[in-house]
């Protein structure tokens, strides 16, 4: 698993379980709900705790968006690097040239000739690292630095039909 | 379900059901809207079974312990999401927005738009049943154009062609359900005391209750139900027509073969319905959570202004989500998917305050209350916190950021697992629990059952849900009819919870066998729930 996928993994969990402590917090007051029919509460202390809840949302989801929508994959920056094109085609990939060199930008252009398809670029300990649309008439372009050489393999993210888990490009060559 | 019972009476106390008296015409619209809501609950329900058998396939196929070759896996795949997604969950959700809207004051006004919407829909589906597993068709439910014409030899375009005037007719069927029900609620039932179209428009969308002094209404208090009812109808009849069109399209398409049309168009029309169509479970399910948790905690919904806000955010909102689902189409060269997705990822998670508002209504409702539980109500909450903590893992979907990890993984077919089934899903069964005896006249199902019915179907759909997106979050990709060797332990383990969540579906068809075996009751009082306390 990539850092990102542990790191939203993570952070997911802690706001599961806030939400699940509350939640229980809530459940429990039926127990005195019951024992004084529901009528020892003031419904209108929530009503006024309704704007700042919204409130207390809008600020979160705000700040969310201020630290990630800079990070968007057509933000980055996909300058130049050693060049490499990846062609989807059901149901296999054109990939030339098949190696490019360590610590140095590689600019992938990604396209399709028939239907969408997607490279997943796997890294050789198995974790995702890179996720391009390859769309028909169209061309995607990402810059990636590799840091560790060794072999990458392909995978198809986007379903092409029915040989779609066999289209994998199993040798991408990142030399020292 | 004919069986001859005493009118419901009005649902006891809640301040918009006061003047709801049931005079000899209701009574009568109240027979027929209840044998129309009973026979949407059979059908969508014989859909999930089909569904369900048709999605354990798919993961016994992937554990391979037994051989689905070739286009058969995709094909089955095609079926199950439409079958599962729009024939059950969608389909019963807008059956039992009639009775929701029933219960509320709001009786169905013309019947011809309700039997438009059940006819289309079981059309359409059986055309999505034949085309797929018959014809082959296994282009996923999204179709990504162009793969509909890109079968490599497995469909031909005219299955295409029968297989896109299918999805129409489950389009059409959306259609007629929202006009339905904006018919309905721009209805007189609102009282408003100066009766103009602006006036019940206004009300229908929630104004009575931001702006009391310009839209008044002598029923008091509008009924917060109507407001995710009256808003999703108007959003998906606006949402379906992009998506319309590109049926339209494959349908010439596969009529002559020289038609095209570009493919980064076909996305936009697709995503345009495809992700408020979510909504169009959602919503309804919101408008039950309204209806139901309030009569179990006996006091209305605690709710205000800002309740009313979200919905008319959502109202908004809703149309101008859809790039979220092209993050990953960014084509050099072209500026407008880029300015898309950065502009629909803050409209996305505007799209939370809804159901943070809800949430916080609901849980506000509950807090302190003489609450009853029994079967119904359990689910309820348990969809309620599923709605929690699928709509958080949806904030993370919409941020575009997390693509690269994210994007067509396993963790986006859990995380919808984990909306559609066990928050909408489990919001299905409570209602069934909820409305069923009231609707067929029999006495309450077994609780001891439904209470296993709701601990096997949360052990096993959770258990299942988790194992996919711990995959998904490790990079195993969505729609592989055979995944990698690394992902085989966790796809092995799921059908372990899978068993579990299919024993209790089978205790549930018992629980719901016996309830209807039984003689009708003779207290119509045994369905009316606590006592609700002004």
């Amino acid at each position: 698993m990539t850092s990102l996928g542990m790191g939203i993994g993570i952070g997911y969990m802690i706001f599961v379980v806030l939400g699940l402590i509350i939640t229980a917090v809530v459940l429990y007051s039926t127990k005195r709900g019951r024992r004084d029919k529901g009528e020892g509460v003031d419904i209108g202390k929530a009503e006024r705790a309704e704007p700042w809840w919204a409130l207390f949302i809008v600020i979160l989801l705000g700040v969310l968006l201020a630290f990630t929508i800079w990070r968007a994959p057509w933000f980055q920056d996909n300058g130049p690097g050693q060049r490499v094109q990846v062609t989807g085609i059901q149901f296999g990939w054109a990939v030339q040239p098949t190696s490019v060199k360590v610590n140095q930008p590689v600019q992938f252009n990604v396209t399709a000739l028939d239907v969408n398809h997607a490279m997943g670029l796997f890294d050789p300990q198995g974790r995702l690292i890179m996720n391009v649309q390859a769309v028909p008439d169209y061309t995607t372009t990402r810059t990636h630095t590799f840091t560790e050489p060794g072999t990458y393999i392909i995978r198809c993210f986007e379903f092409c039909g029915y040989q779609h888990h066999k289209m994998i490009y199993p040798a991408f060559k990142v030399t020292a | 379900m004919t069986t001859a019972h005493p009118p419901v009476p009005p649902a006891g106390g809640l301040p918009y059901d006061a003047d709801f008296a049931l005079d000899p015409p209701l009574a009568l619209t109240q027979t027929r809207t209840r044998r129309l809501v009973l026979r949407w609950i059979w059908t969508s329900t014989a859909f999930l079974g089909i569904a369900g058998v048709l999605g354990l396939l798919l993961r016994l196929g992937q554990a391979e312990f037994i051989s689905l070759d070739g286009n058969l896996w995709y094909a089955i795949m095609t079926a199950h999401g439409l079958g599962a997604f729009i024939a059950w969950a969608g389909f019963f959700l807008m059956g039992i927005s009639w009775w929701v809207l029933f219960k509320c004051g709001f009786p169905i006004r013309s019947f011809i738009l309700p039997e438009l919407t059940y006819w289309t829909m079981v059309i359409g589906v059986l055309g999505i049943v034949v085309t797929t597993l018959l014809g082959g068709f296994g282009g996923s439910w999204v179709f990504l154009y162009p793969l509909a014409f890109n079968s490599s030899g497995q469909w031909s375009d005219l299955v295409t062609g029968v297989f896109s005037a299918s999805v129409l007719l489950a389009g059409v069927s959306i259609l007629a359900y929202c006009a339905g029900v904006l018919h309905t609620v721009i209805s007189p039932a609102l009282k408003a005391e100066k009766d103009t179209l602006g006036q019940r428009i206004g009300l229908a969308f929630g104004f009575g209750l931001l702006w009391p002094s310009r839209f008044k209404t002598k029923r008091g208090v509008e009924p917060y139900p109507v407001l995710p009812l009256a808003v999703n109808a108007l959003d998906m009849f606006l949402a379906t027509l992009p998506f319309a069109l590109l049926l339209v399209f494959q349908i010439i398409q596969s009529a002559d073969s020289g038609f095209s049309i570009n493919t980064l168009l076909a996305g936009n029309l697709l995503w345009a319905f495809g992700h408020p169509v979510v909504y169009l479970l959602l919503f309804p399910a919101a408008a039950t959570y309204y209806y139901l948790i309030p009569r179990y905690a006996g006091r209305p919904l605690v709710a205000g202004r800002a309740v009313a806000v979200s919905w008319l955010i959502a109202l908004t909102f809703n149309l101008f989500v859809w790039a979220h689902h092209l993050y990953m189409n960014y084509p050099d060269g072209n500026d407008v998917q880029e300015t898309l997705g950065t502009i629909m990822q803050p409209t996305t998670y505007a799209l939370v305050l809804p159901s943070a508002m809800s949430l916080f209504s609901l849980a506000a409702t509950i807090w302190r209350s003489d609450f009853q539980w029994n079967a119904a109500s359990k689910f309820l909450i348990a969809g309620a916190i599923s709605w929690l903590v699928a709509g958080l893992q949806g904030i993370i979907n919409a941020t575009s950021a997390f693509q690269d990890t994210l994007h067509n993984t396993l963790w986006v077919v859990g995380h919808f697992h984990n909306m559609a089934f066990l928050n909408m899903g489990l919001l299905i069964f409570g209602a069934m629990y909820a409305f069923l005896p009231e609707l067929t006249g029999r006495p309450h199902f077994n609780e001891r059952l439904g209470s296993w019915h709701l601990w096997g179907t949360v052990i096993g759909a959770y258990g299942w849900v988790v194992c996919q997106m711990w995959q998904g979050l490790d990079g195993a990709p969505r729609r592989w009819s055979r995944l990698p060797e690394t992902y085989m332990d966790l796809t092995r383990l799921s059908l372990v919870f899978l068993a579990i969540l299919v024993i209790a579906q089978i205790i549930f068809l018992v629980n719901l066998y016996t309830t209807l075996r039984r003689s009708p009751f003779d207290d119509p009082s045994v369905r009316q729930g606590p006592e609700v306390k002004q």
